[in-house]
């Protein structure tokens, strides 16, 4: 097992071998043959391999993530309303298939999407520092977080801004009050797609 | 003249004054020699008196010379006169060979020659300065008259019908010399004299008044003066004084009464007849003058046929003649007739012009007497083209005008033969060229039309006009235009003439447009503002409904995130409660909790939805069809008898264009006001479409039976929130929110209700897609 696979986000061709069960000779001849992207230290000739490029490489080759992730999906809460985040927070912790944080600004949603790296973030609209739309796109722009799902959960019922707010990038919608296994089911669901 | 004139009779002392001055003057005239006196005092016709005649005429070479001129006159035959007319009486010609006064005085009788030498005295003594100034002409044709009076005088003195009278001899002289006052006076004062002779043709009076006027004294005065200075004897004075006088009015005191009326009425005669220039225009009775002295018409004609053979060899001598004897009698005849020709085409014309005037006068008054305060620019037209019908002789006219910044003509006509009276609006183009063309014949009367005019006439009447056709243009700061007819020249000359008339005409037709244009601007103005007024009060109303419904916006969002957020909470931990609870009871109560959440956020939601709703999506749809399984769902549903709906539509083939989800939700609507409006029992829902597939839109009308509406429900029935029902039951935004669906889906929606009757409810909605 790779220490701290689930978070890292520089693998060494060693590494990446361990991870795909393959050879440490495979994994380099991919790599040279442009297969697998990464890059080479500075000043040395080894290869190192960035997370992105890791899964894109297993998704291409239907190889298991097992071995790269806890098997846990990470999901990241944000709304600047303390009940709704605790009531996400037990929600999915109960069904046990997560491993839930939680931020309730759009900076602190911020930081922790580089830190924590979530899967999937179910985000509120309506944030004390900026919009739910605002983080949305920018996230979007980002291409490290390309495989990150974004759920929007808000109570707003104007239909110009939930058309708006899907045109920022979300992936879903779900409007305030929920039915909590839909959401769950969801969840789940989105996380077999990607 | 050192004398001035006075210009006005205001100051009759300064007349009178002048009258003195002038008085002065005639004394500084010359008087006539002695040898004057001494043949006048030649009264016989004896042997004796001749030979006085001829020793005093010849003691005067200048006079002997005259006399011989009047001799050679008469010797020479007719047509071979050798006296031209002359500037000076007294340029004579050289004499013919033989001839010697006595000669004379046998051949023409003392008296003649006595006549002549005195006149040719006279007439020295009185003609310094004969041609200067404007009076020359007109002293000449005083000593002409002058003369043929002298000679009627002694005509009518010598008449059988007169009888003997003593001084018959002197007749001649008393005739002669009675208006020598106007001689002394024109000599005296040419230029006022020439004013005085003006004045006086202008009126017909007495010559008398307009010298009296202008110079303080008449010519009688002046010359009673000159006769009793020059000692000319009592008679000529009486007859220079009096012979103004008509002759019953004269005092029967006067010695010499019969001498004056003789020459009264040898002036009357000779004025009559228009030999020489009197001055005086006035009338003189002759009749009864001649009459007085045993006169009738026949010998009046005998004898002024015999004047001119008398004074042509003295005129002719004394070089007054401007022609043989009868030929200038008969050019004074002619010359009269002239004057009387002259003067009656004058009366004609004259009473032709106030004829048309009078004619127009009365046209107008039935031009203004037609107009009325409803008439429309046409009805303007077609007054004017009768106007113009009435006026001249023509059946037919037409009459037009554009106003500014329009191309239609407004056209008004009139047929005699038919009762067609106006056109409505033609529109031609009077293009700005043509107005301007208008504009610069205004005041020009009546002209030829244009080619334009020509085809309007082809349009109006369906025909070319008769004859030529005229326009009388019409411009006012209002409109241009004019009156068009047909007329031949010979009938419109007239009017065309009477360049005031056609500008009246002109301008009450112009008027009469202006007024009735500023009269239709102020209605048109009215019903503008009332229409501008209809709609400013429609605008403010659904101003206020939008006000209202973007408030309902604001708050529902506001609502939406506020409440949603605690709802989503309370329901979310309901939920998981019910996951981990076995107590049936317990879990109803979750369940309960999590099920009017929901109901309390679709309020929010419909509140949203009705202030913003979403954007329809139209598709057509058959009508039928939508109602169809409308009225199915509600049967369903509502359990309703199967009697209790009634569905018809006209048309089969009708199609409604619209959101399918939003129009079933309006028909919902429409259809939960009837059910909740309606007794169950004896509910009756009609719901029928009378529209065509060829419609432009279609209309569903739902009819209940039910409570309806009081006029201020009805009022307030489409207001969000509003609900006839009691606080607290429903949201009241049923009707209100179809009503909005309609709108946003192009349609309408409308109530109609009876209190205790019903309500019907109609929707109308687009056919089809737009064009575009």
């Amino acid at each position: 097992m790779v220490e701290n696979g689930e978070t890292k986000s520089i693998f060494t061709t060693g590494e990446v071998a361990q991870i795909c069960k393959v050879s440490q000779q495979t994994v380099i001849r991919c790599f040279d043959s442009g297969r697998l992207q990464g890059f080479r230290v500075p000043g040395s000739r080894f290869r190192r391999i960035p997370r992105e490029s890791l899964i894109d490489f297993m998704k291409s080759n239907q190889i298991p993530m097992d071995h790269l992730e806890t098997g846990k999906k990470r999901v990241l809460v944000v709304d600047d309303d303390e009940a709704v985040v605790e009531m996400f927070s037990e929600l999915l912790d109960r069904d046990g298939r997560f491993e839930v944080r939680t931020a309730a600004s759009g900076y602190d949603a911020g930081i922790l999407t580089e830190q924590f790296r979530p899967d999937i973030l179910l985000l509120d609209f309506k944030l004390p520092d900026i919009n739910g739309n605002v983080v949305c796109r920018t996230i979007r722009a980002n291409p490290n977080y390309r495989h990150m799902q974004i759920i929007i959960i808000s109570g707003v019922a104007d239909p110009d801004e939930v058309a708006e707010l899907k045109a920022a990038g979300a992936d879903e919608f779900i409007r305030k009050p929920f039915d909590i296994n839909a959401v769950i089911n969801r969840v789940a669901e989105m996380m077999k797609v990607a | 003249m050192a004398v001035g004139v006075p210009r006005s009779a205001s100051s009759r002392a300064g007349v009178r004054e002048r009258g003195e001055l002038i008085l002065g003057q005639l004394d500084q005239l010359p008087t006539p020699p002695t040898i004057a006196a001494r043949l006048s005092a030649i009264a016989g016709s004896d042997e004796s008196s001749a030979h006085e005649l001829v020793r005093t005429v010849e003691t005067t070479p200048s006079l002997s010379d005259c006399v011989l001129r009047m001799m050679s006159s008469r010797s020479v035959h007719r047509g071979e006169a050798v006296c031209e007319p002359r500037s000076s009486p007294f340029i004579l010609h050289p004499l013919p060979q033989g001839m010697t006064v006595a000669r004379a005085v046998s051949l023409l009788g003392v008296q003649a020659v006595r006549n002549a030498a005195l006149l040719a005295l006279f007439f020295d003594t009185l003609s310094d300065d004969a041609e200067a100034g404007s009076a020359g002409g007109n002293r000449r044709g005083l000593w002409r008259h002058s003369l043929a009076v002298g000679c009627a005088a002694e005509l009518i003195a010598e008449s059988p019908h007169v009888g003997k009278i003593d001084v018959g001899g002197e007749l001649f002289l008393c005739g002669l010399l009675h208006d020598i006052g106007k001689i002394a006076l024109d000599v005296c004062l040419p230029k006022s004299y020439a004013r005085v002779l003006r004045c006086s043709e202008r009126q017909p009076s007495c010559v008398c008044d307009a010298e009296r006027e202008i110079l303080g004294l008449d010519h009688t005065t002046a010359g009673r003066r000159l006769a009793s200075r020059w000692r000319l004897g009592q008679p000529i004075v009486d007859s220079v004084w009096l012979h103004h006088q008509a002759p019953d009015a004269l005092p029967s005191t006067l010695g010499n009464a019969r001498q004056v009326r003789i020459v009264h009425l040898a002036d009357a005669l000779i004025r009559r007849a228009g030999i020489g220039a009197s001055g005086s225009m006035h009338e003189i009775d002759i009749k009864s003058s001649a009459s007085a002295l045993g006169l009738d018409q026949d010998a009046l004609a005998e004898l002024i046929e015999r004047v001119p053979e008398r004074m042509n060899p003295i005129q002719k001598a004394l070089g007054l003649d401007v022609s043989e004897g009868d030929a200038s009698y008969l050019q004074s005849v002619s010359q009269v007739n002239r004057r009387l020709g002259r003067l009656n085409s004058r009366l004609l014309e004259s009473n032709r012009t106030l004829q048309l005037r009078s004619d127009c006068f009365n046209a107008l008054s039935a031009f203004t007497a037609r107009l009325s305060d409803h008439d429309r620019i046409a009805d303007v037209c077609a007054a004017a083209a009768d106007f113009v019908c009435s006026l001249l002789p023509i059946d037919r006219a037409l009459a037009f005008v554009r106003m500014p910044k329009s191309s239609c003509l407004h056209v008004g006509t009139r047929d005699r033969a038919s009762t067609d009276y106006r056109l409505p609006i033609v529109d031609c183009r009077l293009n700005d060229e043509l107005t301007e063309w208008f504009e610069s014949k205004t005041g020009c009367g009546i002209i030829p039309a244009s080619e334009e005019c020509d085809a309007l006439w082809q349009r109006c009447f369906g025909s070319s006009p008769e004859s030529f056709l005229w326009l009388l243009p019409i411009h006012t700061e209002a409109a241009s235009g004019g009156v068009l007819f047909s007329s031949d020249e010979s009938a419109v000359g007239p009017l065309r003439a009477a360049h005031a008339e056609c500008a009246s005409i002109s301008s009450a037709i112009g008027q009469a447009v202006t007024s009735a244009a500023a009269r239709i601007a102020a209605e048109e103005l009215t019903d503008e503002f009332l229409n501008l007024n209809r709609r400013l009060h429609a605008a403010q109303k659904q101003l206020a409904r939008e006000r209202s419904i973007s408030m309902i916006a604001q708050m529902a969002a506001g609502a939406a995130h506020e409440l949603n957020n605690p709802l989503a909470v309370i329901s979310g931990r309901a939920q998981m409660g019910l996951t981990k609870c076995e107590d049936p009871r317990l879990r109803r109560d979750l369940e309960i909790i999590v099920e009017q959440v929901r109901r309390a956020a679709g309020m929010v939601t419909e509140l949203m939805a009705f202030a913003k709703p979403e954007q329809p999506r139209p598709i057509a749809q058959k009508l039928e069809k939508v109602l169809e399984s409308a009225c199915q769902h509600w049967q369903s549903v509502s359990d309703l008898r199967p009697d209790a709906i009634f569905l018809s539509v006209n048309d089969a083939d009708a199609s409604v264009y619209c959101d399918g989800d939003q129009l079933r939700e309006i028909l919902q609507a429409v259809f939960s006001n009837a059910l909740t409006a309606t007794d169950p029992d004896a509910r009756q829902i009609q719901i029928n479409s009378p529209s065509r597939a060829t419609d432009e839109t279609v209309r569903i009308v739902v009819e209940d039976n039910g409570v309806g509406m009081t006029p201020e429900v009805l009022e307030h029935a489409l207001d969000p929130f509003f609900s006839s029902r009691p606080a607290g039951r429903g949201r009241g935004l049923g009707l209100s929110r179809a009503y909005r669906l309609a709108e946003i889906n192009g349609g309408r929606l409308w109530l109609e209700s009876n209190h205790q009757r019903g309500t019907k409810v109609t929707i109308e909605l687009p056919a089809r897609a737009p064009a575009h």
